[in-house]
């Protein structure tokens, strides 16, 4: 977690520098006075300036997502694709934007290659600062496209589920995919959803839910 | 170039950044990229059923895509 040292007229002016410099409030720092400093005569023979250290409580996501963009370009740079990351903070998550010449190359088949550097850049962050950092990586808006597809096959497996009353199971998908399933459905009265198997063939089962028209299942919930 | 990448990477992951050795061994058309690590940081490159080590797998083959090569990362113990 980072530290720095502050220099400055009063004690109150270098805490104010403090929060301006790390971006924070006060309350998120520990402050302690090395220097309390003094005027001195009339303000200049013998003026001392007051110093203080602060280390920050919290994680600083800024200087994470810093982080995490270092990592990726360097990576990024050893597959020798030209490219730009830029970095975002959304809700305390690190979001790192690929620029790229859009090849797709680095989005691979169902954002496999995507998933793999979110994955590794995650967990080399993650050892970095010492504690687990989710990061995103996007490029092309692959993110936002594949919650829409997603939430489009969602919402067509439920149509069938209600025509047929018989569940249905998506194909093997990773616990984000999953999630956005179960959030798409989440709100739909006539089916739920449930994520069955182990590990990569973990999927998302899609039930009907019996109405009391019909006789009430023995399991309904 | 494959061969730096694989070694950033494990470099970043591992405690004993200085044990990795990483050597390519060429051909024409494939490579296969040997990562040596630390016999205590072994779990680390290879991660919790394999994830990590798949994770750095699929990375190569984009990279090696990219110069219309076909790579192998073999982690040897």
């Amino acid at each position: 977690m980072s530290t720095i040292e502050i220099e400055d007229k009063s004690v109150e002016d270098a805490v104010a520098a403090a929060c301006k410099q790390l971006q924070l409030p006060r309350e998120q720092l520990e402050i302690e006075i090395l220097s309390k400093g003094s005027s001195g005569i009339f303000g200049i023979v013998g003026a001392k300036k007051a110093k203080i250290r602060v280390t920050s409580k919290v994680l600083p996501v800024e200087a994470a997502a810093q982080q995490a963009k270092e990592i990726l370009s360097e990576i990024l740079r050893h597959i020798n694709l030209p490219s730009v990351v830029e970095y975002e903070i959304e809700n305390q998550h690190v979001v790192l934007n690929i620029i790229s010449n859009g090849s797709g190359l680095l989005i691979g088949k169902r954002g496999k290659t995507l998933n793999a550097l979110q994955f590794l850049v995650s967990k080399i962050l993650s050892k970095e600062v010492g504690e687990t950092v989710p990061v995103i990586v996007d490029t092309e808006n692959y993110r936002i496209k594949r919650q829409e597809s997603l939430t489009e096959l969602a919402q067509q497996l439920s149509e069938k589920v209600r025509k047929s009353h018989r569940p249905l199971t998506t194909g093997p998908m990773n616990s984000q995919d999953r999630r956005i399933i179960h959030l798409a459905l989440q709100e739909d009265q006539e089916v739920r959803t449930k994520s069955k198997g182990e590990g990569n063939l973990r999927r998302v089962v899609i039930y009907p839910v019996r109405r009391s028209k019909k006789a009430p299942n023995r399991n309904t919930e | 170039m494959l061969k730096e990448l694989v070694d950033f990477m494990a470099r970043a992951l591992v405690d004993n950044p200085d044990k990795v050795r990483v050597s390519e061994v060429g051909g024409e058309q494939t490579s296969v990229i040997e990562l040596r690590v630390a016999k205590e940081d072994l779990g680390k490159v290879i991660g919790k059923q394999g994830r990590t080590a798949r994770a750095m797998r699929t990375i190569l083959s984009a990279a090696s895509t990219k110069i219309r090569k076909r790579a192998v990362l073999e982690i040897i113990e």
